[in-house]
């Protein structure tokens, strides 16, 4: 077991956004999160990172015990760099290049020297297929785009686990095609990932285990056919039956 | 009538004392920043103590006229220096430069002004960029260093060359503590000559010379940084 993570609590003033999470995912395993908006899905993965400060709860993570509520600021930089995360909105640096965003977390991340990190970066930007925007700033790229450099950015820091924070919703439908390949392809090369998506394609097809997050609260988790084709929870139903023409 | 002869007489004489509006609106900008950055840190970081202090420092110098900041500093530092000799430290009460009070008063201004024009920068900087650069696994501080403050710095630019015009226009009153610089050059000339339009229309052309000069640079360092941080639009 890669990660664990037990009762996680987490509240924003007086609204309880997790209310006990429990979770674990093996290594190489595809877990896709879905679920209503404000159900707390970014909220969880954000914990997972220590974005936010959970209130209580623990992890396992590596082996590694580390108390949620209270990580000492070296088990938050351990974390961060044995994990990578792919945001919603991309957040590529805009004051840095394409090829500069892969690198920049390799050597003021991992200290690897700048050459290194140059030719591994430049690998990464032709796994996705853009080296011929590696001098290009964020804003000079489209949102697909910039996601799979984002993609590359996370993919690059060779991380245990990837973090995808709704990675295609900000994408014009006619983009989020190839940044869903890039990431069925890491899937298939035996990488851990927890995706937080509306794709409900990709969390069928690619996704090892489905959970149903509703309410701060995991409500049903199973393999895709069980959550898609015979939910058990009433909520994951009138869910599912409400998207059903998205896919 | 107007003298354009003593208008052009009086032009490179005017022109010889700009290099202490321009000196010391540099210093006292140079100055401001160092405290500015202070500033911010202690309230943006929320430092115990300092914090208030430094909440009201600046309402206090961004609500007063510099004129008065600058005589309570011209009347007020030597008083001090005095009350600080009885005290038994050895400090000298006479003969304090005028250019020093002018730099000193003119400082506090401007670290006032720059330290909000950082925060609005500072905080213009979408917090995003910091939390990605911290997932990559930047500390804290180098996130801060690689990511934030460059884009920080280029959105203060603007604002910053607003503030350093403005400053040296500012100047323009330090004739009142005895600095002979651009405006006093011209009052006097006026005084001996009796004309004022003359000597006047030859301060502003200068002072729209050095404004201009100044304004181009900064325009300059812009774009070279903007070009860093492109603003242009998704062509997509």
């Amino acid at each position: 077991m890669l990660l664990e993570l037990r009762d996680i609590e987490k509240t924003f003033k007086d609204n309880q956004v997790l209310k006990g999470i429990d979770l674990t995912v093996e290594q190489g395993e595809v877990v896709a999160i879905i679920g209503p908006s404000g159900s707390g899905k970014t909220t969880l993965l954000r914990n997972i990172n220590f974005l936010e400060t959970a209130n209580s709860g623990s992890m396992t993570f590596r082996d590694q015990n580390i108390d949620m509520a209270r990580p000492s600021k070296e088990q938050i930089l351990w974390t961060r760099r044995h994990m990578a995360m792919v945001f919603q909105n991309y957040n590529l640096f805009k004051n840095k290049t394409a090829l500069e965003n892969i690198s920049e977390g390799l050597v003021f991340g991992q200290n690897m020297a700048k050459k290194e990190a140059d030719s591994l970066a430049e690998i990464a930007l032709d796994q996705v297929g853009l080296l011929d925007k590696k001098d290009f700033y964020p804003s000079q790229l489209s949102g697909g785009q910039q996601q799979r450099i984002g993609i590359a950015r996370a993919t690059v820091l060779n991380p245990d686990i990837i973090l995808f924070d709704e990675p295609t919703s900000a994408l014009d439908p006619e983009l989020v095609g190839t940044v869903l390949r890039d990431m069925k392809q890491l899937a298939e090369q035996g990488q851990t990932m927890i995706v937080v998506t509306h794709q409900m394609s990709f969390a069928r097809d690619v996704a090892d285990r489905v959970m149903f997050f509703a309410d701060g609260e995991i409500l049903e988790q199973g393999d895709a056919d069980e959550i898609f084709d015979h939910p058990k929870n009433d909520r994951t139903k009138q869910f599912l039956s409400a998207i059903a023409e998205d896919y | 009538m107007f003298d354009t002869r003593f208008a052009i007489n009086s032009f490179p004489k005017i022109l010889s004392v700009a290099p202490e509006t321009i000196i010391l609106s540099i210093i006292a900008t140079i100055i401001g920043l160092i405290l500015a950055i202070f500033i911010v840190i202690v309230r943006e970081r929320k430092i115990r103590v300092l914090e208030p202090i430094a909440a009201v420092y600046v309402s206090f110098i961004r609500g007063t006229p510099i004129i008065v900041q600058l005589y309570v500093v011209y009347y007020g530092l030597p008083q001090l220096l005095v009350a600080l000799r009885n005290m038994g430290l050895n400090t000298t009460t006479n003969g304090l430069p005028v250019m020093l009070i002018a730099i000193l008063a003119y400082s506090f201004n401007a670290s006032a002004n720059i330290s909000e024009s950082i925060r609005s920068a500072y905080h213009s900087v979408n917090y995003q960029q910091y939390e990605a650069a911290v997932t990559v696994g930047m500390k804290p501080t180098r996130a801060m260093t690689r990511i934030v403050i460059p884009q920080l710095i280029t959105n203060l630019i603007p604002n910053f060359s607003n503030l350093f015009l403005d400053l040296i226009k500012d100047t323009a009153i330090v004739y009142n503590i005895g600095i002979v610089e651009i405006m006093a050059k011209a009052n006097i000339l006026s005084s001996l000559g009796f004309k004022y339009v003359e000597t006047y229309l030859d301060a502003l052309i200068i002072y729209i010379i050095i404004c201009w000069i100044f304004a181009k640079l900064f325009q300059l360092l812009e774009v070279f940084s903007r070009k860093r941080v492109s603003h242009t639009q998704e062509f997509i």
